[in-house]
C-alpha cells in the first residue's frame, strides 16, 4: 500500500487531507509541526510527502523540505500554500519540492497529482516506444494511433492530449494538469475550452460513440480507460 | 506662527548663516580699503614735507626769516606751520608752535598735536637742523586727512549695520514664509492622515523646488486615492458577487435539511453546494490575479517571446470553439514580432480577448487575430464582427466587475477585461479599443523594437 506522509498544521485540514487520500486508496500518517513532519520522514520512507507551506514553530515548510533533501530523503514531495504567487511557487519548487499546489484546491486535484508525482518517482521505462490501452494503440516513433487496427488521424496537438491522458491511463488528469502539459502554459485558471478539445478527441478515438474510452471526472478533469 | 520657531527654520539659518559670511568680507574689505587710503596719504605727506623742506636748502638766514614772517601773514589759520627755533629750541620767527615738539628726531616725518581753543589739532611735520644750529619745523595740519578716515570708517559702521538690519529682516521674512508653507503642508497632511483622502498639499504656481516637490506628492496623494477608490469598488463588488452565490449556497443546504427525503437528493443539494463553491472560488482567484499582475511582480519571469506564436496557440486553442459556434476564426500579421514578457500572462490576455469577441460574435461572423511590428510599435489585436461597445463604456469596461448592460445575462465575471488592461500594463502595453465596422478591435500595443539584436537572444520555447 502507497504510504504518505501528510505534514499540516491544521486538525481539520488534515483530517480532511487524510481522508481522502484514505478514499483513494492510500495508507496516510499525519504530522502537525515542522518537527514532527521532520521526524517521522527521516526515520520511515514513505512513497509521497504532502506538506503545507506554513507551519507554526521555527520551521516551515520550505525548512522542512531543504532539511529532508540535506539529509538525502527522496520521496516526491508536493507542497500545499495559501500564497499563490508565481514567485512563491518557484521558491518552493527551487527548495526540492516536486509539485505545488494553491489552497483552497480540489481534493481530486490534489490525488490526481499525488498519482503523477508517485508514478514518476517509481520510474516509467524511459524508451517506450508504444502506448497501449484498450484497444488504442499509440506509437510513439512513427507518432501515429490506432484503434482496434483503424488508424486514428490526429491533429499535433489532439496528438498531444491524448498522449498525456494515455500516459496516465487510469488515473484522474485534471484540466489544469492537461493544459500545463499539452500547451505548456502555465498557471492559469482553466476553461471549458479544453472540455470541447477533448470531445473532439473523443469523437475521433470513438467514432461510433460506443462507450466513450475518456471519461468525464466531474468538476475535476478526465480519465482514459480499456472499456469493460 | 511664533516668533521663537523663525530660527529653527532652514530659510532663516541660511540667511543669517550668509549674512555673517558677507559681513565679515564686507568688514574685511572696509578695514583693508581704510589703512591703505590711510597709508597712501600719509605717505605723500611725508614726501611733500620732504620736498617742501629741501626748498629751505642754502637759503640766507636773513631771507628765510622774511619768508617766514611773511608766512605767518598768509596763513593765520595755521593750516601749515613754518617755523624757526634757535640752539636752545626757543621760537625765533614762524608759525607760533607749543614747546614739546623739539623732542623729536631730525629728519624723519612725525605726528604731534597742538591745543588749539581747548581742543588738539594733528600735524604731521618733519625738523631739519639748519647750519647755524638753528632748527627748521615744517608741518602740515592733518584735520582733512584725519576727517576722511573718519568719514570711511561712519560709512563702514552705517553700512554695516543697515547690512545687519536688512539680512535680518529678509532672513525674518523667509522664515516666516517658510513656516507658513511648512504650516500649511502640515494641515493639509494631517487632514490626509484624519481619512480625507481628496486633500491636497497647497501649491503655488511658481514651479519652485518645494513647489515641485508638493505637485509630485500631490501626484502620489492622487494615485493613492484612486488606488484606495478602487480597492473599495473592488470590495462592494466582491461582496456583492460573494454574496450572491452564498445566499444562494445557504438556501440550497438549508432547503435540503428541510425537505430532503432521500439520498439522492442530499447527493444533489451537495453537488449543487460544491458547484456554487467552484464558482466562488474562481471568483476570488481572479480578483487575486489580477491584484498580483498589477503589482508586478511577475515581471521577474520575463523573457522574450513571439507574439505571433502565442497569437497561433491562442487561435488553435479556441478553434474548436469557434466552429462550434460558426465564426471564422483567423490569424494574420506580422511573423516574429518579438518581445520581453511573460508567454502564459500574454496567453491568457490574448486568450480572453479572443474568447470575449467569440462570445459576442453572432453565428455567420469573423473573429481576426493580428499581430504587426512597425514604427507605430509592436503589439496584438482582435477584431470582431460583433456588436462592438459603445463609445462611452470602452475605459469602463477595463474596470473589475464592470459588464455592460448587454452582457449582463451572458455567463463571465466582469474580470476578463481587466485582467487584460493588468497584464497590458504589466508589459508597458496600451490598450485600445476603437470601431472596426462592424464589431470591435481591441489591440495591445507596446513600444516599437528597439533593434534587430533582441531576436538573436529569443531562445525557442520549450515544448511548443
Amino acid at each position: 500500500m502507497t504510504r504518505v506522509l501528510v505534514v499540516e498544521d491544521d486538525p481539520q485540514t488534515a483530517e480532511e487531507i487524510r481522508s481522502a487520500l484514505s478514499d483513494h486508496g492510500f495508507a496516510v500518517e499525519s504530522a502537525g509541526t515542522g518537527r514532527e513532519g521532520l521526524l517521522k520522514a527521516a526515520a520511515e520512507s514513505y512513497d509521497a510527502i504532502v506538506l503545507d507551506r506554513m507551519l507554526p514553530g521555527g520551521l516551515d515548510g520550505l525548512g522542512v523540505l531543504a532539511t529532508l533533501r540535506t539529509a538525502g530523503v527522496e520521496s516526491p514531495v508536493l507542497i500545499l500554500s495559501a500564497l499563490s504567487g508565481v514567485d512563491e511557487r518557484i521558491r518552493g519548487l527551487r527548495a526540492g519540492g516536486d509539485d505545488y499546489l494553491t489552497k483552497p484546491f480540489d481534493f481530486l486535484e490534489l490525488t490526481a497529482r499525488l498519482d503523477v508525482l508517485l508514478r514518476r518517482h517509481a520510474g516509467v521505462p524511459q524508451c517506450e516506444t508504444m502506448l497501449r490501452v484498450g484497444q488504442l494503440v499509440m506509437d510513439l516513433l512513427t507518432r501515429t494511433v490506432s484503434h482496434a487496427g483503424k488508424p486514428v488521424e490526429l491533429l499535433p496537438r489532439e496528438y498531444r492530449l491524448l498522449e498525456c491522458l494515455m500516459r496516465h491511463a487510469g488515473q484522474v488528469v485534471t484540466r489544469t494538469m492537461l493544459f500545463e502539459d499539452v500547451w505548456n502554459y502555465h498557471h492559469i485558471e482553466p476553461t471549458n475550452v479544453i472540455d470541447v478539445h477533448i470531445g473532439k478527441l473523443r469523437r475521433k478515438i470513438d467514432p461510433d460513440g460506443a462507450g466513450s474510452m475518456i471519461q468525464t471526472v466531474r468538476g475535476a478533469g478526465y480519465i482514459l480507460r480499456a472499456p469493460g | 506662527m511664533r516668533l521663537a520657531e523663525l530660527p529653527r527654520t532652514t530659510s532663516f539659518r541660511l540667511a543669517m548663516l550668509f549674512l555673517l559670511l558677507f559681513g565679515t568680507a564686507a568688514l574685511l574689505l572696509c578695514g583693508f580699503l581704510y589703512w591703505q587710503t590711510k597709508d597712501f596719504l600719509s605717505e605723500r605727506e611725508d614726501e611733500t614735507l620732504v620736498t617742501e623742506q629741501a626748498a629751505f636748502d642754502g637759503m640766507d638766514a636773513s631771507d628765510l626769516r622774511e619768508l617766514l614772517a611773511a608766512h605767518v601773514v598768509m596763513d593765520p589759520h595755521l593750516q601749515r606751520l613754518l617755523t624757526l627755533f634757535g640752539p636752545a629750541g626757543e621760537r625765533v620767527a614762524g608759525s607760533p608752535v607749543g614747546p614739546p615738539v623739539l623732542a623729536q628726531p631730525s629728519d624723519h616725518p612725525f605726528t604731534f598735536t597742538q591745543q588749539r581753543n581747548g581742543r588738539p589739532v594733528y600735524f604731521r611735520g618733519l625738523i631739519r637742523h639748519l647750519p647755524d644750529r638753528h632748527y627748521l619745523l615744517v608741518a602740515h595740519d592733518m584735520t582733512s586727512i584725519r576727517a576722511f578716515g573718519n568719514l570711511v570708517l561712519e560709512s563702514c559702521l552705517w553700512g554695516g549695520l543697515a547690512t545687519v538690519l536688512l539680512g535680518l529682516t529678509g532672513a525674518a521674512i523667509a522664515g516666516a514664509d517658510a513656516i507658513r508653507r511648512i504650516e500649511g503642508v502640515t494641515r493639509a497632511i494631517q487632514r490626509i492622515v484624519r481619512g480625507d483622502l481628496s486633500g491636497r498639499l497647497p501649491t503655488r504656481g511658481d514651479s519652485g523646488d518645494l513647489d515641485r516637490l508638493a505637485q509630485e506628492i500631490n501626484f502620489m496623494l492622487a494615485e493613492i486615492e484612486r488606488l484606495m477608490l478602487e480597492v473599495k469598488g473592488v470590495c462592494d463588488n466582491v461582496a456583492h458577487d460573494l454574496r450572491t452565490p452564498l445566499t444562494r449556497l445557504l438556501a440550497g443546504l438549508e432547503r435540503a435539511r428541510r425537505s430532503a427525503g432521500s439520498a439522492e437528493d442530499y447527493a444533489a443539494a451537495v453537488d449543487e453546494g460544491i458547484e456554487e463553491i467552484r464558482g466562488l472560488l474562481k471568483t476570488f482567484a481572479a480578483v487575486l490575479r489580477i491584484a498580483e499582475v498589477e503589482s508586478g511582480a511577475r515581471r521577474a519571469g520575463f523573457a522574450y517571446l513571439d507574439l505571433s506564436e502565442i497569437g497561433a496557440d491562442v487561435v488553435e486553442f479556441y478553434a474548436p470553439i469557434a466552429e462550434q459556434k460558426g465564426v471564422a476564426l483567423s490569424q494574420a500579421g506580422d511573423a516574429a514580432v518579438v518581445m520581453r514578457g511573460d508567454p502564459s500572462l500574454l496567453f491568457e490576455a490574448i486568450g480572453n480577448l479572443v474568447d470575449n469577441a467569440l462570445k459576442f460574435t453572432p453565428p455567420g461572423g469573423r473573429v481576426e487575430l493580428r499581430t504587426f511590428a512597425n514604427d507605430g510599435g509592436r503589439g496584438i489585436e482582435v477584431s470582431d464582427s460583433g456588436p462592438g461597445i459603445p463609445a462611452d463604456q470602452r475605459e469602463a469596461v477595463l474596470r473589475r466587475f464592470y459588464r455592460t448592460e448587454q452582457s449582463r445575462h451572458t455567463p463571465g465575471s466582469g474580470l476578463g477585461l481587466a485582467l487584460v488592461a493588468g497584464v497590458a500594463g504589466l508589459h508597458d502595453m496600451a490598450i485600445a479599443i476603437t470601431d472596426a465596422n462592424p464589431g470591435c478591435r481591441v489591440a495591445l500595443i507596446g513600444a516599437p523594437a528597439a533593434g534587430k539584436a533582441e531576436i538573436d537572444f529569443m531562445p525557442a520555447r520549450s515544448g511548443s
